[in-house]
């Protein structure tokens, strides 16, 4: 009962866990591997808009299997990052992005758009043919 | 790769690495390596591995975690019943542009015949 007063504080102290040990594994990789991993995850936290601490919790966990696989292979960070890493990291999170802040935006965006009347009623020009301009424009 | 190569596989390689998970499962690297070995030469790990969690996130792949020689266990996708239809979805696609590409280029050779 206290655990879970606390956790509606402070979030859910299992993902706390969770993430912190994904962080671990990261800092624990290779120099090369780590300093890539970490630049990764700023990013993804900086630019990915993820709310939802689950999706962060198993993206970065995913993230730390992907570079702990690479530094035991021996494949080298731009084999894994490729010519773009910003493609890459985008790439990385849109995987993940099921829940992201933007989504409220965007069904307000559809809405808005159905609530729109269709300019394309009977009667009007088609899209294809459009009425000359009125001729006030400027020349 | 080429610019246009790039752009192009953006919008197929979830339908090619499905393919190749049809015939059978498979984890990141063979997946990747599979690929070069079939002419994408210049195709990064990285891109493959951000492609399969986006399939994983979708539910079309079945996951399991087999042990390996070293290291984390190797994670191996397998081709689930949605992957399946997914994939029958991204044939159908790609059978239609392949025959309105091709009649394109016909409608090109037939006029540089007509005008010879």
């Amino acid at each position: 009962m206290a655990a879970k007063w606390v956790e509606a504080l402070t979030g859910s102290l299992e993902q706390k866990k969770q993430y912190k040990q994904a962080m671990a594994r990261i800092k624990a990789l290779p120099g090369p591997y780590a300093d890539a991993a970490t630049a990764l995850h700023r990013y993804f936290l900086y630019a990915g808009g993820l709310v939802d601490g689950d999706t962060i919790v198993t993206m970065i966990g995913d993230h730390a299997d992907l570079w702990e696989r690479a530094a035991l292979d021996g494949t080298p960070v731009r084999a894994v990052v490729g010519d773009d890493p910003v493609e890459f990291a985008e790439a990385f999170v849109r995987a993940y992005s099921g829940k992201e802040w933007i989504d409220k935006e965007r069904a307000r965006l559809r809405s808005a758009i159905d609530a729109v009347p269709d300019s394309a009623a009977p009667g009007s020009p088609a899209p294809d043919n459009p009425a000359p301009s009125s001729g006030t424009g400027v020349d | 790769m080429g610019n246009q190569m790039t752009e192009m596989l953006k919008g197929t390689l979830e339908g090619i690495v499905l393919a190749i998970l049809a015939v059978r499962p498979a984890y990141g690297y063979e997946i990747t390596a599979r690929l070069r070995e079939q002419g994408f030469s210049d195709l990064v790990e990285g891109t493959v591995y951000a492609l399969l969690v986006r399939i994983e996130q979708r539910g079309f792949v079945d996951v399991t975690k087999v042990p390996s020689e070293k290291g984390p266990p190797r994670k191996v996708y397998s081709l689930n019943s949605r992957g399946r239809e997914q994939l029958d979805e991204f044939g159908r696609t790609w059978a239609f542009l392949s025959a309105r590409i091709d009649k394109l280029y016909q409608d090109i050779d037939n006029r540089q015949d007509a005008g010879e």
